[in-house]
């Protein structure tokens, strides 16, 4: 991959957050939170790229949500949340709605999250839409836990 | 004659903020501690209810004021031209977040506002009537590798001339008159394994103004590794340096200068930054008539001495302007 911003202050993935997800007693998904890598916040508009796949699945945007603001922003639709702002030092609760959930035990977490540095024009970009790459992507062992 | 203020942006303490080891409120009590006379806040960094002013933040900036002594001066802005994923924000998008911005600087009590290049000189030009009603300064940053007399920098001042009015200018990042390397990313490229010989010769590369593709080709040609390409890129990119920096450009855009970023990388214990002339720089402002304010900037975000760091710079400025 070319080259991407990425400032790793903290780990993205939050270390202990991985949680089942509940309806009426049953299992209905997984939850994580994730931390942005970079030094300020960003509009959900500035996201290319999002997905989350856990022990080798992955999982369509369409049944995840990304929580910030107290709201849970559909998954498939971030680029299109241009006044939800996400703040440096708020870990977003992205969760996976999957009747049934995932099975107790440890998980791999691989979160694929690419944005763009919205005032850092690429230079000799292929347009003048062209910008920085940034990369949040995130991967980590977590055992669930309710 | 001049009348000068120092300060320092809390972005110094980004490392800090970001890993939780410092809150906004620990920062602003660092800056007050080093004899900042005020502060600048990014925005988008630290200001919780971005892009406005929430009651309990406005709340928390009164209380630390009336703790410390200090308060925001300055709101650094960004201009996110690139925020939507198909296209670029229109004149009339960048108009209407710019006055959403003044607002909340406005809010804040700041008298200067940080915006960026991004919005082009006719956006600007379209908020000086919010500026002067919101009585907020706003200053177009001039980041290296821009410098006073780089084409679109000239173009808004061409604009500022023909308006002529006091509450649109710049904001000149004092990263753009470096003579030298940036010494924390040459130590960095050594500590990684860069051949000294192989950084030498892309710093003269720089000097002698080889164009990007060649001097890269040499270096390649010469057996450089990633870690020289890491500090190569910096040269060319975002800390490009100069024998001869702009002084003169600096000195004809004073007029319409409404705040500086004192920015450093690394200053030695007697007051020398490793790559930027403070000395010149400062004087240039000094001998003006200039009146506002310098923030000190530390870009080097190790998280390491920063508070230290950060007093150097304020103490440097306040010994070249004589105080």
């Amino acid at each position: 991959m070319a080259f991407a911003m990425r400032m790793n202050f903290v780990p993205t993935i939050v270390d202990g957050s991985l949680r089942h997800l509940y309806v009426d007693g049953e299992k209905a998904g997984f939850q994580f939170e994730a931390r942005l890598a970079y030094y300020r916040g960003h509009y959900l508009s500035d996201v290319d790229e999002f997905w989350v796949s856990v022990d080798g699945v992955k999982y369509d945007p369409a049944i995840t949500t990304f929580g910030i603001n107290g709201k849970d922003l559909p998954g498939a639709m971030l680029n299109r949340c241009a006044s939800e702002f996400w703040k440096l030092l708020e870990p977003a609760k992205i969760k996976v709605h999957l009747p049934g959930g995932l099975p107790e035990g440890e998980h791999e977490i691989d979160l694929h999250l690419m944005m763009r540095v919205p005032y850092l024009p690429l230079p000799g970009g292929d347009s003048d839409h062209s910008y920085m790459p940034l990369d949040s992507c995130g991967q980590a062992k977590l055992t669930i836990h309710d | 004659m001049s009348n000068i203020k120092v300060g320092a942006t809390l972005y110094c303490w980004t490392n800090e903020y970001a890993t939780g080891r410092l809150s906004f409120a620990d920062i602003v009590r660092e800056a007050a501690k080093i004899g900042c006379e005020g502060y600048e806040v990014v925005a988008t960094q630290m200001i919780p209810s971005y892009p406005y002013i929430s009651d309990e933040f406005l709340d928390e900036v009164h209380r630390l004021a009336d703790e410390t002594g200090i308060a925001p001066v300055s709101y650094g802005a960004n201009c996110d031209r690139g925020m939507l994923p198909d296209r670029n924000l229109t004149e009339d998008e960048m108009v209407n977040q710019g006055i959403i911005d003044i607002q909340s600087a406005h809010r804040l009590g700041c008298h200067v506002m940080r915006a960026q290049y991004l919005m082009g000189p006719n956006v600007l030009e379209r908020l000086e009537p919010y500026a002067r009603m919101y009585d907020v300064k706003v200053g177009i940053e001039i980041h290296n590798p821009e410098t006073p007399s780089t084409p679109i920098i000239r173009e808004y001042e061409a604009m500022m001339e023909r308006v002529g009015s006091p509450y649109i200018g710049f904001v000149p990042d004092f990263g753009c008159f470096a003579t030298k390397p940036n010494k924390p990313y040459w130590d960095q490229a050594l500590a990684n394994g860069a051949p000294l010989e192989l950084l030498e010769m892309a710093a003269q590369m720089r000097y002698d103004g080889v164009p990007m593709e060649e001097a890269q080709a040499r270096l390649a040609a010469a057996g450089a590794n990633g870690a020289v390409f890491g500090a190569f890129s910096g040269m060319y990119g975002f800390v490009q340096f100069s024998k001869e920096p702009d002084f003169e450009g600096l000195k004809r855009i004073m007029k319409h200068c409404v705040h500086f970023h004192g920015k450093f990388h690394y200053l030695y214990e007697n007051g020398e930054e490793a790559s930027i002339p403070y000395d010149d720089v400062v004087g240039i402002i000094r001998d003006s008539d200039y009146e506002g304010y310098i923030v000190g900037e530390y870009e080097n975000h190790t998280g390491v001495g920063t508070t230290e760091m950060t007093r150097r710079c304020v103490e440097k400025i306040k010994k070249v302007i004589g105080r």
